[in-house]
């Protein structure tokens, strides 16, 4: 039996939608309810900057990975 | 002038004290993420040096899951700190020349907002409990009222004996001026009679 490396890759997919979600909704809040100073845009600015930094840095590794590979499950008994 | 948006805002109502937990509060909080941010390459040193698990990050099918991991690992953490940081500011104490209002950010879509006239302030204590906010000076003010909701809690604000003590002056003059309101309103009532 045999599992497709890609798997992990749309499970990493679907993390990657609730770290984007997570991060719409703590910068809805903070437009939303905070003051509108300088500061607080600027924090937002290098939040977005930082987040598409760490995207990059791991789409640059993760598209480097042959993703076709499959994993075998199936337990393989050698008899003496 | 102190700027904020004031839930239904009153006539002749000025911000006096616009109050958030201290920054070092905050500080701590994202020291500690940090130091979370710093466990994988951490334990990865530990493991390669000590050669436990060397060839395991080589493997073309362990290393690609490892990759996809550190990278939720860290997306996470950053968006954590940044939610420290919401919740951070988002926690506001404020007082009018008119009333106190307690604006807290429980949890994402869960905020709650409360208010309450000074002049029904029954009793105010300030508290500074601990190594850090005393060396600091940042604790936790209390506030009595006569309502639903009895006692208003500021947390983590700094100087809290300072703020009881402005904010006594405040309910002082507070109870005075409705005193005199509510004696000229039963005077033009006689009157009117």
């Amino acid at each position: 039996m045999y599992i497709p490396l890609a798997l992990f890759y749309y499970i990493y997919l679907f993390f990657v939608l609730a770290f984007l979600l997570f991060s719409f909704f703590n910068l809805y809040h903070i437009i939303r309810f905070g003051l509108p100073t300088i500061f607080s845009s600027a924090l937002a600015i290098f939040y977005i900057l930082v987040s598409i930094i760490i995207l990059a840095i791991s789409w640059y590794y993760i598209s480097q990975v042959d993703w076709k590979q499959i994993i075998d499950i199936q337990p393989q008994f050698t008899f003496k | 002038m102190l700027k904020f948006f004031l839930p239904h805002k009153k006539d002749n109502e000025t911000i006096i004290l616009l109050l958030r937990r201290h920054p070092f509060t905050i500080f701590l909080k994202i020291i500690f993420w940090l130091m979370v941010a710093l466990l994988p390459p951490v334990f990865y040193g530990f493991l390669v040096n000590g050669d436990i698990l060397g060839d395991f990050f080589t493997s073309t099918i362990i290393w690609p899951i490892i990759l996809l991991a550190l990278s939720i690992y860290y997306l996470f953490v950053w968006v954590l700190i940044f939610y420290s940081y919401v919740d951070y500011y988002l926690d506001v104490w404020i007082i009018t020349t008119h009333r106190i209002v307690n604006i807290e950010q429980a949890g994402l879509f869960d905020r709650v907002i409360s208010e309450q006239e000074l002049y029904r302030v029954q009793d105010i204590t300030s508290e500074v409990k601990g190594i850090f906010p005393t060396l600091i000076n940042y604790g936790t003010v209390y506030i009595q009222t006569a309502a639903e909701q009895e006692r208003f809690t500021f947390k983590q604000v700094p100087n809290p004996n300072e703020v009881a003590r402005k904010i006594t002056k405040l309910v002082e003059d507070s109870k005075r001026a409705h005193q005199l309101m509510v004696a000229d309103t039963i005077n033009d009532e006689k009157g009117s009679i």
